[in-house]
């Protein structure tokens, strides 16, 4: 299907590739952007509530986990509640942009109705959205490294490098989550459920070191093991993420958009037919 | 400015009569199809308001959202040249917790002008949708005029060729229906094409020239208005008399 915009009183075509690229590329920022603030305002509401709920969230999580390792699992460990800040920060991204993708396709239901526009954008706005909770959530983890008196260290030069991997690896789950939102409408609890399970097969609540050599092994399969060990690095050991932990997430991050980038490309075709 | 060659689009059902994609369909077994339109063909070279007549099913929508390139087609070609505003849904492509400031903002991206332009468009978008205050307020407390007033006033800032509109228009009120009208022929007169359709044939009369009999998915009959009008109107009535002697 084609549309050639042909008109004096729209703005004329680029003569160049180069120039339509460029053009085609800022669109598609303006899309994104405007995309991913209506999601923001119709996901989290306006004013400062919003900021306070995204602040919150993760000490409220942080809290639960705390009292569940120092009481029940007695497993206290150096600064415990740095440490699974340093989980639950990169799995809150992970998980929120699966929740939000999810639904992603749904909630636009008015638009996909009624105009057209570039529906691969829909899994980067879910991911951009989520990424601003993820973002005021790392208050925590500056809070926590005062409370356990951690100091910073150059290790945190690598914070950019490890939080692009988190943001490749939650843009690659929602393309898949989105896919499987549509198809799976009625599963979409239990692969909550499944992602939710994923930060416990992994080392959320106590550092990888703290598990046996038998499990640290198995646990090293989950993306989201070598993440939650990065950000551990960079904020708690004070050293550079092992290359493993970066490249693995990464490898899997890429293997999903590999899988799900050509389906979704097809699959879009269709999004106005089943919302 | 529109070419539809042989178009046809399928729908896929589950099992349980859901709407499924066609990839899902494949992964579900004991599922059905059926075409919504089939086979349309016609040509509009521009300068023309064109209504899409038919009973309700007869794949007007469908056809209308191929044109918005909402849907693929499945089989055949559409071509469109132009940028394309349209109102196909009751709700006029509006996110009801939003305000009517955020769904213009959003409206105005997703229509074709930049960020900086549909922001800069908004308090034109405010005069023309006569909405007042309501224009701060959710869109959840719209009534549907006021929908429609919002999505027609943002629709025009977009300067488009090619207007659709899907039944969205019936429910505006007379003065707003006589701004419509006026902006559909400012179009058509510019060498647009207006394409719409409804129930309301005194207004598409008034917005168009020709008309396309669509039934079952088909292209029945594509003429000047008033010769597709009355056979419709006669093959209407020739059913309703046919099922009353039933």
């Amino acid at each position: 299907m084609e549309a050639i915009v042909g008109s004096a009183n729209v703005p004329r075509r680029p003569r160049t590739r180069f120039g339509a690229a460029v053009r085609s590329l800022l669109r598609s920022a303006d899309l994104l952007r405007a995309l991913t603030e209506a999601d923001l305002r119709f996901r989290y509401g306006r004013g400062p509530g919003r900021f306070l709920r995204w602040l919150l969230e993760p000490f409220a999580l942080v809290g639960i986990y705390l009292l569940f390792v120092t009481f029940v699992l007695d497993r206290s460990g150096p600064a415990p509640g740095l440490s699974l800040a340093c989980a639950i920060v990169p799995f809150q991204l992970v998980m929120s942009t699966v929740a939000n993708a999810m639904e992603a396709v749904d909630i636009r239901k008015p638009i996909l109705l009624n105009m057209r526009f570039e529906r691969k954008l829909i899994p980067l706005s879910s991911t951009l959205t989520e990424s601003t909770a993820f973002s005021a959530s790392f208050l925590i983890v500056v809070v926590m490294m005062a409370a356990y008196h951690v100091a910073p260290t150059l290790a945190l030069l690598w914070l950019p490098l490890v939080v692009l991997v988190n943001l490749y690896l939650a843009a690659a789950a929602a393309y898949a989550a989105t896919l499987l939102g549509l198809w799976l409408h009625e599963l979409k609890p239990f692969l909550l459920s499944f992602v939710r399970m994923l930060f416990f097969l992994g080392p959320g609540i106590v550092p990888l070191a703290a598990a046996s050599a038998n499990s640290q092994e198995i646990l090293r399969f989950n993306p989201l093991t070598g993440m939650f060990e990065a950000y551990r690095d960079v904020f708690l050991n004070g050293v550079a993420p092992a290359p493993w932990e970066l490249l693995y997430p990464f490898g899997i991050a890429t293997a999903v958009l590999f899988a799900f980038v050509p389906l979704y490309g097809s699959e879009q075709r269709q999004f106005a037919k089943v919302v | 400015m529109i070419s539809v060659e042989g178009v046809g689009v399928r729908f896929y059902f589950d099992r349980h009569l859901k709407v499924v994609t066609a990839a899902a369909a494949r992964l579900r077994p004991h599922g059905s199809t059926k075409w919504g339109v089939r086979g349309v063909s016609f040509e509009s070279p521009g300068g023309e308001g064109i209504a899409l007549i038919g009973p309700s099913g007869s794949g007007k929508t469908t056809m209308l959202r191929l044109l918005a390139q909402v849907y693929w087609p499945d089989e055949g070609r559409v071509v469109v040249r132009g940028r394309v505003a349209s109102l196909l849904s009751i709700d006029a492509g509006l996110l009801a917790l939003l305000s009517g400031r955020e769904n213009a903002m959003l409206l105005g991206v997703l229509g074709g002008l930049s960020r900086r332009g549909s922001r800069r468009a908004l308090e034109s978008v405010r005069e023309r949708s006569r909405l007042g205050d309501a224009f701060e307020q959710p869109v959840s407390t719209y009534s549907q005029g006021m929908r429609a007033r919002l999505g027609f006033a943002v629709a025009e800032e977009t300067e488009s060729q090619v207007l659709l509109l899907d039944e969205v228009h019936e429910a505006l009120d007379h003065e707003f229906r006589a701004i419509v009208e006026q902006r559909a022929r400012a179009l058509v007169e510019a060498g647009g094409v207006v394409v719409a359709s409804g129930h309301d044939h005194q207004m598409l009369e008034r917005l168009c020239t020709r008309a396309i009999h669509l039934d079952t998915g088909s292209v029945r009959n594509d003429g000047p208005f008033k010769e597709v009008q009355q056979a419709y109107l006669a093959a209407v009535d020739a059913a309703t008399d046919a099922s009353a002697t039933w």
